[in-house]
């Protein structure tokens, strides 16, 4: 059981990440981001239901859920400014970092 | 504490009194009267100096401070006042001769658009000088000593419009540096080792001092000594500082700032006497200068440039006589020098003022003493004192370094009798060639005329001074023996033997009567030699050659600077600046190029990041 979780919320992180880094729309990164966030939530509640464990790691889950809650706001805001600025929400379309 | 007279005080507050009146109150509303608060502070000194004289002559000398000019740590520079014998001997004939020359240069000047400025500069330079001998540390020696140089830099540039005097009051000052350098580094030396530059606490230690120490001291005060006072490698700028105004002349350049290389001789007397050799160097030097610049006044035309070389080669003659170790000798040459000297460089003034010109040659005038009878009677006083004619005073102090010649033997009373034919020579061929002159295609000026009674009456006064200053020879023997240091002998005035007079003498009567030979029974000989052999007045004109040497070794050092600064500064120092800067440049380029902005970019540097820090982790 514990390894089938593992497994699930592992598989999760990496398609998240697939999606970071391979799909070039930011609103498909963002997602990506989104679910490496909820796969590593997903491994903490499972261990936070073990017998020894206290409510600090239920506690923790429900802080993370809250602030990528918040983040989703923050993220959402950008890309949207990003597409109202005329630019295609693409990630290689922001470019004033260039050195 | 030491109760300091009033003289003191008065010696730096009545200058520095006139100095500010002068310059904030009569330079801007009225300048030609500058004079007037510079010459009542001349009086004052005078008087202030006379008053410290009677002093030391009653043994109370004095070596005080006056107040701390710089604290610092275990070190500090009093600024003191040392009124002892060989300081205010010189400072008598400096007050004196300055301020009577201070009056002649009211009447020469006057008129002249710089005249304020003229006479500020000219008594800064009276005020600096007298400072320099009542030094009592060689920290403030070394201020006055700069002090005296930046005024004769000023003063020999006082016609700045004229680019011979612009020129000569560069070398001048250039030169001057060369020599500075030298007393800069001595003075440091003793600053660093000994904290402390007092002349008394120094020369209570100058026998325990290291011999190598001391011949390093003793070789920079020379150095120094050779700049200032024109001996022989540095002296060719004398003669070019004759650009100046006469007074100038008379008083830097003849009477007080060239003597004052001799007065640190002096004054470091207990360290060159202590390093064997040193002293027969400085007779050396002091005998091939005098000798050469004897030659070389023998040859010159310009009045003022052939006095030029007579002080040169006077001032050489101040060093034999030190460094055959009879101080006391040298500083009685000194003092006697300045009057006779003054006097000659003031009457050549008259003959310029006469013509209305800043110098005069001798093929431009002739036969005056039938027109300027007073001073046609000045110089050949003041060049029978030169000269050493009996009971002038030139004969008792010429006299009394032949003696030191004679007692030392050799070389040195071969040198002691050139000096004095040579002397006497260029001297009366001079006076004849000025005051005589029966060269019939001479020239002689429009209308020659005595000189105002401003000018007239200093020279008559000093030349009174060129004929009876030698009388207190043993009264300032007896001066000198205040303060004078113990570990040196005493100095003293042998009574000179006949025999030395007698030679003396005649080695004057010699050169006087070959001057009266080539002038007077050939009269146009002196010309025609010149005319003749054109090579060799070349020869005499360029120093025998000497001027070439110091223009090749500034233009070697220039070319040598030159390939330094190439190499080190342009192809070194530069090349790695501009290398690592370059280098810099490159590897940020390179770096900058990883910063594409793109945000997938990014992600992938942070995913490489995050995978090798787990790597990390992993592994440890």
């Amino acid at each position: 059981m514990s390894a089938l979780i593992w497994a699930v919320s592992g598989l999760l992180f990496f398609l998240g990440l697939a999606a970071v880094v391979l799909r070039r729309q930011l609103l498909a990164v963002f997602l990506g981001m989104e679910l490496m966030v909820v796969a590593a939530a997903l491994a903490l509640g499972h261990e936070a239901t073990r017998a020894a464990a206290g409510a600090e790691g239920f506690v923790a889950v429900l802080l993370v859920l809250a602030v990528a809650a918040a983040e989703a706001v923050v993220g959402l805001t950008l890309v949207l400014r990003v597409h109202w600025s005329g630019r295609p929400a693409e990630a290689d379309s922001l470019r004033e970092l260039r050195g | 504490m030491i109760e300091i007279p009033l003289a003191v005080y008065l010696l730096f507050l009545a200058p520095l009194a006139a100095l500010a009146v002068g310059f904030f109150v009569t330079r801007p509303l009225k300048p030609e009267w500058t004079h007037i608060p510079i010459l009542a502070s001349c009086v004052v000194v005078t008087c202030s100096a006379a008053s410290l004289a009677g002093m030391v002559y009653e043994g109370r000398g004095l070596d005080g401070t006056l107040f701390y000019w710089m604290v610092a740590g275990d070190w500090s520079v009093p600024f003191g006042v040392r009124i002892d014998g060989v300081g205010v001997s010189v400072l008598s004939m400096v007050s004196l001769v300055g301020a009577l020359i201070h009056v002649y240069a009211a009447g020469y000047m006057k008129g002249e658009p710089g005249f304020a400025r003229f006479f500020l500069v000219f008594h800064l330079f009276y005020l600096s000088m007298i400072g320099l001998l009542v030094s009592n540390n060689y920290v403030q020696f070394y201020l006055f000593w700069e002090l005296v140089g930046v005024c004769s830099y000023f003063l020999i540039g006082y016609w700045m419009h004229k680019e011979t005097a612009r020129r000569a009051a560069m070398q001048a000052f250039l030169t001057l540096r060369v020599a500075d350098f030298g007393l800069m580094l001595a003075v440091l030396v003793i600053l660093g080792l000994y904290r402390n530059t007092r002349f008394a606490a120094l020369y209570a230690v100058a026998g325990a001092l290291p011999a190598g120490l001391l011949a390093l001291l003793g070789v920079l005060f020379v150095w120094a000594a050779a700049g200032k006072s024109a001996l022989f490698p540095l002296y060719f700028w004398l003669p070019d500082a004759m650009e100046g105004p006469t007074p100038v002349s008379a008083l830097m350049h003849a009477a007080t700032m060239v003597t004052a290389g001799i007065f640190l001789l002096v004054r470091s007397w207990p360290f060159i006497s202590l390093v064997p050799g040193l002293p027969e160097f400085i007779a050396v030097v002091g005998a091939a200068t005098a000798i050469f610049a004897a030659l070389l006044a023998a040859s010159q035309t310009d009045l003022k440039r052939i006095l030029a070389y007579s002080t040169v080669s006077h001032l050489g003659l101040m060093a034999f006589g030190l460094g055959l170790r009879h101080v006391g000798a040298g500083v009685f040459h000194l003092v006697t020098h300045g009057f006779f000297k003054a006097v000659l460089f003031l009457c050549a003034g008259i003959l310029a003022h006469a013509a209305h010109k800043s110098t005069v040659t001798v093929s431009e005038v002739g036969g005056l003493w039938r027109k300027m009878p007073l001073t046609f009677v000045c110089f050949t006083a003041a060049a029978l004192s030169l000269a050493g004619f009996p009971f002038t005073a030139g004969f008792y102090s010429k006299d009394a370094i032949l003696d030191a010649a004679f007692a030392h033997g050799g070389w040195a009373v071969a040198a002691g009798l050139a000096i004095a034919a040579g002397s006497a020579f260029y001297i009366f061929r001079m006076l004849f060639l000025t005051f005589f002159g029966s060269r019939a295609d001479q020239q002689t000026m429009e209308h020659p005329h005595e000189a105002p009674p401003v000018m007239a009456v200093p020279v008559a006064f000093l030349a009174l001074g060129a004929i009876g200053v030698g009388w207190l020879g043993h009264g300032l023997m007896r001066m000198l023996l205040s303060g004078w240091p113990p570990s040196v002998p005493p100095p003293g005035l042998t009574e000179p033997s006949h025999a030395v007079s007698a030679a003396a003498l005649m080695a004057a009567a010699l050169g006087a009567g070959a001057a009266y030979w080539t002038t007077m029974r050939l009269p146009s000989w002196d010309w025609d030699w010149r005319r003749e052999r054109p090579a060799l007045a070349a020869l005499f004109a360029e120093d025998l050659g000497w001027r070439r040497v110091p223009a090749a070794c500034v233009s070697s050092a220039v070319w040598f600077a030159d390939k330094v600064g190439r190499v080190l500064d342009h192809d070194s120092w530069d090349a790695a600046i501009e290398g690592s800067a370059g280098a810099c440049r490159r590897v940020s380029e390179a770096g900058g190029r990883l910063a594409t902005g793109s945000i997938s970019d990014s992600l992938w540097w942070v995913m490489t990041g995050a995978a090798a820090l787990l790597a990390w982790a992993g592994y440890r």
